[in-house]
């Protein structure tokens, strides 16, 4: 039951998250200068011919009739056409939607066997040499900007050593996994030192917990007390801010994405702003806040099979 | 604390193995170029296959891909050339021009006829959204005399009008196929051709996967029948680790700091080709400062372009001295340009009252923008303006200068045409509907020779006229010429024959590819 009432309760929420998020996108996109006739038709395309197309489009029309269209649509379930390409906007969040899913697992599969390693590994002695220096290059993963190292990889591992792509999806789930290596391990270099501090300082924390001394008392082995009591305990607020993290990687992949040429979401989403696209700019929009609901969601799930006494 | 050990160790152990295997299989791939694909790749996107509805810089580059035009220009000579039409006559009087059309067909098989030519070339010119009806602008009507002979009729005589029949969005249409599927669906996805390829596929924001035509008319074309990709890649960086890493054949834009690294890789063909790109920076005519005569030339005087051309082009480029790209037909290549005064500068502003004023200078996020912005910043800055750079990007650059709501803005245009006819519409006439390109300048002397221009079929005597235009907009500053850019077009040792023209269309028909 309180698994039905969570959904509920979260599917409403969600319905105010997207008329909430819609309303914000749609007045800021149309507000922006710029017009998506003109970015259509071209520098040299006269204003009579830049009108024609906006009213062709309907973009000619009061905003607060765009709105209610749109609003319509929406509801009927038709998130609409792109301005620039005239095909539907699912069709195209559809087709780039894949590479980013991919890119965004690729990076998980990457990233947490090392944080889990790292986080214990410092947390073991805080403060001995392991922890200095995971912390150290820890620091130094987080504040490398992402764009620059995108560029070092791709023209070391890719134009001097000829060992990975530098752009592109590929063919194949082969072919996926050896494109996106270099995007995956570019943005796993930040990701894994944001959660091997988490993770290390819960397990820091959790050692002197009462239920580890309890579990020691009953006489269970060290390696009882570590998997099942401590690292459980440990990994929640780990996962959490993973939850953070995939949503953010999932909406917010544009700088890897554009280095290394990835049609992915990001690269639609900053193509789309330039073009003025509304349709796709707003589709994306509501996508990014539907995934992060998801995922949410999703997170809370885990925690509460986690750790029964959190109420959902 | 001895629990953690041998759980850490494993699992450490095992992470750092999987990542090894891991990398290492990755690494044993073979580079993914297949042989038979050529692609090219252009920061420009290509937003729809219609050649009517675009005049964006992506859509050029493929328009000239897709649809054949009644004329071509040869990629070699630069030459006009029979195209679509095998030949034709021009009426004494050079109002009535009757194209006689070869036995061409699109690429569903079916003849092109002088009623999708006339389909073709009216809907250029009348529809209400076709993007760029100027060079049809002294056409009165296109009409099929019978299904091998095309009639244009024109207003008046008009000497460029050969040359504008070949422009990319002069392109063949099936009308038969537009009025069968609509508009939309026809160029929706796969459209029927008259050029040398068809769509294979197309991924819009990512790439057109294009194909020979079976049925394009000239035998033996394209050369190779390998598959083409026009892919749109956003970062320059990335495309040229693209091109160095053998993922692309071609890629345009290559920026000016990359081009000696580039010339010296054994494998990458760097080029500077010959273009009609001109750089300047546009003023605002409507508004204060530029509004003052004395006080356009101040600004002009204040510009060193000499050194602009050598510090953002690293040389590459030609000082511009008129308000015309370099290699246009009748380029006045003897005038002297706007002098680099520093003083004058500073006494004419002064004289003009508009010293001191703030001045609006507009910049995109691309780095020749970027640089010129800051250095006519500092050279406005030392006459005794105030500048300001107000950093925009594409969308927002054209409703600021659209609107005229802005000072100064550094861009750069090309003439699709060696005539220069549609240069001058586009950037100094005032009654063409271009407001001079956003600058407002307006000049009833220069409209009338504009005309003239068109008027006369003399070469000697047109020559007077264009260089009289040169002359007073340069004078006038109607914008402030910077510098003539060659196209800096980078390409792999392993294809031959293809180039980017003067007209920014790929010779892919042209091309094969090598060892």
């Amino acid at each position: 039951m309180p698994l039905l009432q969570l959904l509920v309760r979260r599917l409403l929420q969600l319905i105010g998250v997207l008329a909430g998020i819609s309303l914000v996108t749609f007045l800021l996109v149309h507000m922006a200068p710029g017009d998506p006739a003109r970015l259509l038709a071209g520098e040299r395309a006269s204003a009579e011919t830049v009108a024609a197309i906006r009213s062709q489009y309907g973009l000619d029309l009061p905003l607060w009739r765009q709105f209610l269209t749109y609003l319509a649509n929406l509801l009927s379930g038709d998130i609409g056409l792109s301005l620039r390409f005239q095909r539907p906007v699912i069709q195209l969040i559809e087709q780039f939607m894949w590479p980013t899913l991919f890119l965004t697992a690729y990076v998980l599969c990457l990233a947490i066997p090392p944080t889990v390693a790292l986080a214990i590994l410092g947390a073991r002695r805080p403060g001995g040499i392991a922890d200095q220096i995971i912390r150290l290059v820890g620091i130094a993963g987080l504040t490398i900007p992402v764009f620059w190292l995108g560029i070092m990889m791709s023209r070391f591992f890719g134009v001097s050593l000829g060992w990975f792509p530098v752009s592109g999806y590929g063919v194949g789930f082969t072919g996926h996994l050896h494109h996106l290596f270099l995007p995956a391990v570019s943005t796993a270099i930040w990701l894994v030192p944001v959660l091997t501090q988490s993770l290390r300082a819960a397990l820091i924390e959790k050692t002197a917990a009462d239920f580890v001394t309890a579990a020691r008392a009953q006489g269970a082995t060290e390696r009882q007390i570590f998997w099942q009591t401590m690292l459980p305990n440990a990994v929640l607020p780990t996962l959490n801010l993973l939850g953070v993290m995939v949503a953010f990687m999932i909406g917010g992949a544009v700088i890897v994405e554009t280095v290394y040429a990835v049609p992915g979401l990001g690269t639609l989403m900053v193509n789309a702003l330039l073009g003025r696209d509304y349709y796709v700019v707003q589709g994306l929009t509501l996508v990014f806040a539907v995934s992060t609901v998801l995922i949410t969601l999703t997170v809370d799930l885990l925690t509460a099979f986690i750790d029964p006494r959190v109420r959902l | 604390m001895s629990f953690w050990r041998k759980p850490s160790m494993r699992g450490k152990g095992l992470a750092l193995g999987g990542m090894t295997i891991l990398a290492a299989g990755l690494a044993g791939f073979a580079p993914a170029l297949a042989a038979d694909v050529i692609r090219v790749a252009s920061p420009y996107q290509t937003t729809t296959l219609d050649p009517m509805r675009s005049a964006a810089a992506g859509n050029i580059e493929t328009y000239g891909q897709l649809y054949s035009r009644l004329l071509r220009r040869n990629p070699e000579t630069g030459a006009l050339e029979p195209g679509l039409a095998e030949t034709w006559d021009i009426s004494d009087d050079g109002r009535t021009y009757t194209f006689h059309l070869r036995g061409a067909r699109f690429s569903d098989g079916s003849p092109i006829t002088a009623d999708d030519v006339a389909f073709s070339l009216e809907r250029i010119r009348t529809d209400k959204r076709s993007a760029y009806p100027a060079p049809l602008s002294a056409v009165e009507a296109v009409t099929a005399a019978d299904p091998k002979t095309v009639v244009v009729t024109l207003k008046s005589a008009f000497a460029p009008f050969l040359g504008n029949a070949e422009i990319w969005n002069m392109g063949i249409v099936s009308k038969a196929d537009v009025e069968k599927r609509g508009e939309e669906e026809a160029f929706g996805t796969v459209p029927v051709t008259s050029g040398p390829y068809g769509v294979k596929q197309w991924k819009p924001n990512e790439r057109l996967v294009l194909e020979p035509n079976p049925h394009y008319w000239r035998k033996g074309y394209p050369k190779s029948d390998a598959t083409v990709e026009l892919i749109e890649i956003a970062s320059p960086e990335t495309r040229i680790a693209m091109l160095k890493a053998g993922e692309i054949d071609a890629v345009r834009a290559v920026p000016w700091a990359q081009v000696d690294d580039l010339k010296t890789a054994e494998t990458i063909d760097m080029r500077l080709e010959p273009s009609t790109t001109i750089y300047m920076t546009l003023l605002n005519h409507k508004r204060e400062p530029f509004s003052s005569l004395e006080a356009r030339q101040a600004a002009g005087m204040a510009i060193d372009n000499k050194a602009m051309a050598a510090a953002i082009t690293r040389g590459y480029a030609e000082p511009a001295n008129t308000t015309l790209p370099g290699s246009v037909d009748f380029h006045d290549k003897d005038y002297p340009g706007i002098p680099h005064d520093p003083a004058k500068a500073k006494e004419l502003l002064a004289a003009s009252g508009m010293a001191g004023r703030e001045v609006k200078i507009l910049a995109t996020a691309d780095a020749p923008s970027q640089q010129t912005a800051l250095l006519i910043q500092a050279q406005w800055q030392a006459i005794g303006l105030k500048p300001v750079i107000v950093n925009v990007d594409g969308g927002a650059w054209w409703d600021a200068t659209g609107k005229g709501d802005y000072d100064a803005a550094a861009n750069w245009w090309y003439n699709e045409t060696p005539d220069p006819d549609l240069a001058v519409r586009w950037a100094v006439c005032g009654t063409c509907g271009s407001n001079s390109y956003n600058t407002f300048y307006t000049n009833p002397k220069v409209d009338e020779l504009v005309e003239e221009g068109t008027r006369e079929a003399d070469p000697a005597r047109r020559a007077e006229v264009y260089k009289e235009i040169q002359r007073i907009t340069t004078e006038e500053v109607a914008q402030i010429p910077l510098y003539y850019a060659p196209n800096a077009v980078a390409y792999s040792r392993r294809i031959e024959g293809l180039k980017l023209t003067p007209s920014l269309q790929w010779t892919l028909e042209e091309t094969s590819i090598g060892q």
